[in-house]
């Protein structure tokens, strides 16, 4: 297990900057999710650890040691792929043991690892088949075993779960935090699912066009996004915004563009007048109140009802736990919760506290 | 009722054309049996039409009756043989390695040279293909002469090695291809040398377009007349050769040609049955499903 420092890291493919100076710090022993939508660079960032892509400026370091032109083969990380690139012409028990042969560890030993690796993944039975005999989740699982058998510093995960089917996702994702809480190995894993990064990360680093949006365990991102983008990619169903303008003064409130009030619990200092994106989660609008939208679709799951609706010219979505009994069309009462409403400059789109 | 005619009318098909293309393979076999007359008169069918003689393999010496004897023709077809194996062989095995290696290049590294690309140098190989041979043949005749490899086995060797090397590099580059990346980013990852994990991993994953292309190779090889009429004269003629030459200023020996014609489209055929299945392998499917 190592620690991994990336400082001010950049990547570019000719005059194209893809990643301009990003740091993260991860410590010994955590599982850091790196995640933004496509092409924001978080795979890049990856292969950059992992050694397949080259580093145009800046360090990376694995424990202390200072990586940057070292060829994967002497970083000792293991890494999951996205289509999990199993050795075709190998059997299961081949290709979990080809990195520990390839170090010339003796043959009772690998057998060992490699069978305790399985039974830790549930993959006894398959030890002497080919990858094409299994199915999506257990060819997973031998991708994983590949990388468990080495015990490596690091893991490093690209994706691992975006070729599986919706519930063998869930299922994989529990079993990988299972698998980091007993392994204690550190992890960074890329993804572009915000669910799975709020799910299995102790920290979670939001990309958006190679710079880094906000780093933060799950619930600070949640709770205090730093800015709009974090504010609209965290949470599902994102966030609700509306455009205006803040007003103070004893009253203190939020105007939109026609007129419309939403409710503040103070204004902050100074910002009287000011141009700004009033921000309320669904699952923080309660039923009754002043605001008045007009249904437009109702969407009962069975454990909560979301209301899809139109305020002041834009989409608002609630989400409650009650039976809501309206028709599209007609106007529904709710009010947000104030303490947690968020306030963001409308010109630089940074939070306003 | 309409469903087994349909059948009807497909075998009948399929039957009619089988009998179309064995005909001339059956023809050259049996030729080997005729005489002069049988030949000109255009007997077809042994024992019905004529009756087959010992005519053609004793000319090759390779009849019951002088096939425990010394014979020059013998000597001289099996020295053929080995000259036409060595040269097919040969080059086939110096077109895989260098064409392997320059289709793996194409496949994972992009190149640039002031304006050229992979497309380019991809089209570049393969433009070898569109030039006609005779275009080559004064060129070669005089760069082989200049370096003393007219007549021997190396320099047919190399020039069969380039003129199948651009079918090689096509074959092979549409096999690496189809390999994801991400099974050498594996191997980097667990361990490997570039090399390593170009011999360990992608080469066992290629093994049937490697197979294909080698047959394909062998065959091509096998069958080439004209730089091996150009470039060799006694020592390092190729069975082709042997089989034109069979012609001569007393008219055309029809059997011995016919024997020599059999015995150079044998190897074929035994390739056709055997390996036919590993070539359309090698030639249709992806490696990794």
């Amino acid at each position: 297990m190592a620690s991994v420092e990336i400082v001010d890291v950049r990547k570019s493919y000719g005059d194209q900057a893809v990643i301009h100076g990003v740091s993260i710090a991860i410590s010994n022993g955590e599982f850091v999710a790196l995640v933004g939508p496509s092409g924001c660079g978080k795979s890049t960032l990856l292969r950059m650890i992992a050694g397949l892509e080259e580093i145009t400026g800046g360090d990376v370091k694995i424990g202390d040691k200072v990586v940057n032109g070292l060829p994967p083969k002497d970083r000792d990380i293991a890494m999951v792929f996205q289509n999990y690139a199993l050795y075709p012409h190998k059997t299961v028990a081949e290709n979990m043991g080809f990195a520990l042969k390839l170090r010339k560890t003796p043959k009772a030993e690998i057998d060992q690892r490699v069978k305790r690796a399985a039974e830790i993944l549930d993959l006894m039975p398959y030890l002497n088949r080919y990858p094409r005999q299994l199915s999506g989740g257990q060819r997973q699982r031998v991708a994983m075993g590949r990388a468990i058998v080495r015990a490596p510093q690091v893991f490093l995960f690209d994706e691992p779960l975006s070729n599986l089917d919706a519930k063998l996702r869930v299922q994989m994702r529990a079993e990988i935090k299972e698998l980091h809480q007993r392994l204690k190995t550190t992890t960074v894993y890329v993804t572009h699912d915000q669910v799975e990064a709020m799910t299995m990360a102790d920290r979670i680093v939001v990309l958006h066009d190679g710079i880094v949006e906000q780093i933060g365990t799950p619930l600070e991102l949640y709770d205090r996004p730093n800015n709009l983008f974090v504010a609209g990619f965290i949470g599902s169903p994102a966030m609700n915004m509306f455009k205006g303008t803040i007003r103070a003064g004893a009253h203190p409130h939020f105007e939109t563009a026609d007129g419309t009030r939403l409710p503040l619990a103070s204004a902050p200092a100074g910002s009287d007048g000011l141009a700004a994106i009033y921000g309320i989660r669904p699952e923080h609008l309660t039923l009754g109140g002043d605001l008045k939208p007009t249904v437009t679709v109702i969407e009962p799951t069975g454990s909560e009802t979301q209301v899809i609706a139109k305020l002041a010219g834009e989409k608002i979505i609630g989400v409650f736990r009650e039976r809501v009994n309206v028709k599209p069309g007609e106007s529904v009462a709710m009010s947000p919760d104030l303490s947690l409403v968020h306030l963001f400059d409308a010109k630089t789109g940074n939070r306003i506290s | 009722m309409p469903r087994t005619l349909g059948r009807i009318l497909i075998y009948t098909a399929l039957i009619l054309w089988t009998i179309i293309a064995l005909f001339p393979i059956f023809w050259t076999f049996s030729t080997t049996f005729k005489v002069a007359k049988d030949v000109q008169l255009g007997h077809i069918i042994p024992w019905v039409d004529f009756k087959p003689s010992w005519l053609g393999l004793r000319a090759i010496g390779l009849s019951p009756d002088t096939i425990f004897t010394e014979s020059t023709p013998r000597a001289e077809f099996i020295k053929r043989f080995w000259n036409s194996i060595q040269a097919s062989i040969g080059a086939s095995i110096l077109a895989l390695i260098l064409g392997s290696m320059a289709a793996y290049g194409l496949s994972r590294y992009s190149y640039h040279w002031k304006i050229w690309k992979n497309r380019d140098i991809s089209f570049f190989f393969l433009s070898q293909l569109i030039l006609p041979p005779v275009v080559l043949a004064m060129p070669f005749l005089v760069l082989y002469k200049e370096l003393a490899l007219l007549d021997s086995m190396i320099g047919l060797i190399l020039i069969y090695t380039l003129s199948v090397l651009p079918i090689v590099i096509w074959i092979m580059k549409d096999q690496f291809d189809t390999i994801p990346q991400e099974l050498e980013q594996a191997a980097l990852v667990d361990g490997c040398s570039i090399w390593g994990a170009f011999f360990r991993i992608i080469l066992p994953i290629a093994l049937p377009g490697m197979v294909a292309a080698f047959i394909l190779s062998v065959i091509l090889c096998w069958n080439e007349y004209f730089f091996a009429a150009l470039l060799t004269s006694s020592y390092a003629k190729t069975l082709p050769v042997m089989v034109a030459s069979q012609t001569g200023s007393q008219g055309i020996s029809w059997w011995s040609m016919a024997a020599l014609s059999s015995a150079a489209i044998l190897p074929l055929i035994i390739i056709g049955i055997f390996l036919e299945r590993y070539i359309v392998k090698g030639l249709t499917t992806g490696s990794v499903k």
